[in-house]
């Protein structure tokens, strides 16, 4: 037994009402400069829909993930070393701009500028990459709401074996929205993709980040990741993504989603794992059996010898103490209610999903029933394979008994919960009818309705005695740079390339970077250097061509 | 009837006069929901804080000359943000009803919320007589608490909740229980084409006009994320089935006329949509991508070019109970809300 812990993320989607708060404060924080106009760290996407990109979840198209070989072992479906090494220089699976969106802004300026005129003065859209006037086809949330489903529905890779289930009818509808972060994976195959690994995942809390020092810009990545959730920078040319706000983390309060969320739908809290595991679980032969298989990774925290174990590898007390109160723990294992997001990409992924009932709820209490009787939304759970089906395409490749066995308990807390409610006295029976006791449905309720904020977040801080093996450095002094009185390593704001980066600061340098450069390629103190791998092809920077001879 | 005043005014005063708390305050007090609160107490708070005018229309009154001072007078002038306030309306409040209400302030009653708190922090109001929920002891706010759990009367003509109004115009009009009435038929008039009149003009819809997903009335529909992860600009929500007889496919540039107006949008197709009901969402930006419109050449309307207010005589009673009448919006009924119009694909070529 190998003990780690890993910071993860559960997320209620009976919840979410699609307002994309996460989604606006979350690019608001992390990705709101040039170069990365197009990238949303978090999405929200309507299902059925094709989300963003469009149809990532096409792996027979962008050959995202793992799969087993004839031997049964993993290998990246897009390919080993070898056919990287082929196509390093022409990356055929990358996503257009066309299949994220083409950002755009509008002529804001018309409206305070405009001379008197007959008409009043109007906003026009522009491109964010060409600059000039554009019309809007696509955009980060197009099929929002079912928006244009007629048109493009058929494309959500996620229909595909149950299309004639499906219907586009009015009465027939059914809807969710799913947010998306980065999924912070066990066996990440965007790392395993990178030709100079540069993403790396942090030993303490599982958090996987790009290192902007090591990265080239083969967006290997990008292809590697099933999820499509690293982006890639047109103004740096180094990759991006979702950082589970680590500097947020560290001091022990919540991202930036789930801090922002309205819906108070997501859960943060610690697992612990057996990183002994990890590698046998994600070869499980079956699809099927992935999501129980990456149950069984995780370590019960009150397992005394579990508690021995990490205590003897060095987890802090504290986290381990985080681990036995953790929210997200208790959804997966206890209550068993959190399912992964695609097992079948076998990435173990670690950002989980409670499966909405309120699909199931709407169509009994549409059709004139009781949809707060434990009776009605059973059967109509075991009627309706649509949307479980649906539902089991996403979170359990396809299998349509743990997404029953969800719903049913959800349904069961609902019923339980208001004889609780009106007075009257709880039926033991419903808790039974899906092996809970009262008890534990009353305490799930707490945890999922009632949802405190102290016991949706349970982070504990970083510890100050790890704080320089999670800043990833080695032994220098800060002085230590280029030019600095150490006279080694790189310049104090970083440069292209080279140079082992501080994570912890890794913002601040990008920003830093952005903001003093004078060229695209080249901040104003790099001076007599030029990285042809990081130019862009804009301009001709200092040091791209010997200096001319004053005449 | 109304009370009709005449009002005197020294114009070259009136600046002066704004930048300062008036003298009616001292003599009226402030009124709100039929309850009088006497702020003697604060005007002389005012002047100390805000500092008071010297010389003119408004000497020795509290400042209002700056933001801050007219933030400052709210604040004191409010029982939610000053807990002596607060207690004395309960107390008065409670030589009316005859029920215990003082108590529910009586925590804060020293308390006072000026504008550098509201700065550093959110900061909790004070239960008061001016609402009807009570946030006493940490409770979260909840509408009509105190008039259920401490039987404050209801303000209506019985004291309680009560659905029957025994007014004379609404017995004529066999409106004194709430009833169902159809949508009005724009048909017979206003001579607007049938639901479902398929013509070269293009279909005739029914034009519903719920609040936006996404802002308060325009507030953050333009703003551009947001705008980034929608459509970018207005819409209107049609079903398939009516999008195919005109020919229009998702995106497509649409006209919307009636009787009232023109709007220009794009169309979005969904099968989450009734046949024969558009939606347009409530308060779009006409700021942002609304070219002009091929029907009237100007420049294509928001949602609200469509309807127009329908006053019905229900509506202007007042002077009765708790009825009264408003120079407003007119209404409660939002009747005006429920119309139809014409839908035609356009050249999708827009000019701005």
């Amino acid at each position: 037994m190998r003990v780690m812990a890993q910071m993860a993320m559960v997320m209620n989607l009976d919840k979410c009402i699609g307002c994309h708060t996460c989604s606006v404060t979350c690019k608001q924080a992390w990705s709101n400069c040039s170069g990365v106009e197009y990238v949303w760290f978090n999405n929200v996407e309507t299902r059925p829909g094709q989300g963003y990109p469009r149809a990532y979840e096409d792996q027979e198209r962008w050959r995202g993930g793992w799969e087993l070989n004839r031997r049964g072992r993993l290998r990246l479906k897009g390919g080993g070393r070898l056919r990287k090494l082929f196509t390093i220089f022409s990356n055929p699976k990358l996503p257009s701009i066309d299949d994220y969106y083409e950002p755009w802004t509008y002529d804001y300026d018309t409206l305070t500028t405009a001379p008197l005129q007959e008409h009043t003065p109007v906003a026009q859209p522009r491109s964010l990459i060409s600059g000039q006037p554009t019309k809007i086809t696509w955009s980060a949330n197009w099929d929002d709401n079912l928006g244009g489903a007629p048109d493009h529905l058929h494309r959500d890779p996620m229909i595909k074996g149950i299309e004639d289930k499906v219907r586009l009818e009015f009465e027939k509808t059914f809807m969710f929205y799913l947010p998306r972060i980065c999924e912070h994976c066990l066996n990440p195959s965007c790392a395993a993709s990178c030709p100079s690994g540069a993403i790396y995942k942090r030993s303490e809390d599982g958090i996987v980040l790009v290192d902007q020092d090591k990265c080239r810009g083969w967006r290997m990545c990008v292809s590697g990741c099933p999820y499509k959730k690293v982006y890639f920078n047109h103004r740096t040319g180094k990759a991006e993504k979702c950082t589970f706000c680590f500097p947020r983390v560290e001091v022990g309060i919540p991202t930036v989603c789930a801090e922002t969320c309205v819906g108070r739908l997501r859960y943060i809290g610690l697992v612990l794992y057996d990183a002994d595991r990890v590698l046998a679980a994600a070869s499980t032969p079956d699809d099927k059996d992935l999501y129980e298989a990456q149950r069984e990774v995780f370590l019960d925290p009150n397992d005394p010898a579990v508690v021995a174990e990490a205590e003897r590898v060095g987890i802090p007390r504290d986290w381990i103490e985080a681990a036995q109160r953790s929210p997200v723990y208790a959804l997966i294992n206890k209550y068993r209610v959190a399912l992964p997001l695609h097992p079948e990409y076998r990435t173990m992924p670690m950002v989980w999903y409670i499966p909405p009932l309120s699909p199931v709820v709407d169509i009994v209490r549409d059709t004139g029933h009781d949809a707060e009787d434990h009776g009605n939304l059973f059967a109509a759970v075991d009627a309706l394979r649509i949307p479980v089906e649906y539902l089991a395409n996403l979170f359990t490749a396809g299998d349509p008994a743990p997404v029953d066995a969800v719903l049913r308990k959800l349904a069961a807390m609902r019923s339980y919960l208001r004889d609780i409610n009106l007075g009257r006295e709880p039926r033991e029976s419903i808790p039974e009818s899906v092996g809970m006791t009262g008890e534990q449905v009353y305490d799930m309720y707490r945890l999922l309705a009632l949802a405190k904020y102290d016991e949706r977040y349970v982070i504990p801080p970083a510890h100050a005695e790890q704080a320089h093996g999670l800043e990833e450095l080695a032994t220098e002094c800060s002085l230590d740079y280029e030019g600095g009185p150490g006279m080694g390593g790189s310049g104090p704001f970083g440069e292209s390339s080279g140079g082992a980066s501080p994570i912890a600061v890794e913002n601040f340098r990008m920003l830093r970077d952005r903001q003093t450069s004078d060229t695209y390629a080249a901040p104003v103190d790099k001076g007599s250097r030029v990285n042809l791998l990081n130019w862009d092809g804009k301009g001709t920077p200092d040091g791209l061509f010997p200096p001319k001879e004053e005449s | 009837m109304p009370r009709i005043t005449v009002v005197e005014r020294d114009y070259p005063a009136i600046a002066a006069k704004m930048g300062a708390l008036g003298p009616l305050v001292d003599e009226l007090g402030v009124t709100t929901k039929g309850l009088t609160y006497r702020v003697e107490r604060e005007v002389e708070y005012l002047k100390g804080k805000n500092g008071a005018i010297r010389g003119g229309p408004a000497d020795g009154r509290p400042s209002l000359v700056r933001d801050i001072h007219a933030c400052e007078t709210i604040l004191a002038l409010s029982g939610t943000t000053n807990g002596h306030l607060a207690t004395q309306g309960f107390r008065t409040l409670e030589q009316r009803t005859g029920t215990r209400l003082a108590d529910l302030a009586a925590e804060h009653e020293g308390k006072r919320i000026a504008f550098a708190d509201t700065q550093a922090a959110p900061v909790p109001v004070i239960t008061s007589p001016e609402w009807s929920g009570s946030e006493t002891g940490g409770r979260r706010y909840s509408p009509f608490t105190i008039n259920v759990e401490r039987r404050k009367p209801w303000h209506t003509l019985t004291g309680r909740q009560h659905f029957f109004l025994d007014h004379d115009w609404m017995a004529d009009l066999g409106e004194q229980l709430p009833v169902f009435r159809p949508p009005l038929d724009m048909t017979a008039l206003f001579a607007e084409p049938g639901i479902g009149d398929l013509g070269p003009a293009g279909i005739t819809v029914r034009y519903l006009t719920p609040h936006s997903k996404w802002s308060i009335h325009s507030e953050y529909q333009d703003n551009l994320f947001m705008l980034s992860l929608s459509r970018g600009g207005q819409t209107i929500w049609m079903s398939e089935k009516d999008a195919v007889k005109i020919g229009v496919a998702d995106n497509d540039w649409i006209e919307a006329v009636n009787r009232n107006g023109v709007v220009v949008a794009r169309a979005i197709v969904s099968h989450r949509m009734p046949e024969g009901t558009v939606y347009m969402h409530h308060a779009q930006d006409r700021l942002i991508e609304v070219p002009r419109a091929e029907t009237s050449g100007r420049r294509g309307g928001i949602h609200n070019s469509l309807t127009r207010l329908l006053i019905k005589p229900s509506h202007l009673i007042g002077g009765y109970a708790q009825l009264s009448f408003a120079f407003n919006y007119l209404g409660p009924t939002g009747n005006q809300r429920d119309e139809v119009t014409v839908i035609r694909r356009r050249s999708q070529e827009v000019v701005y």
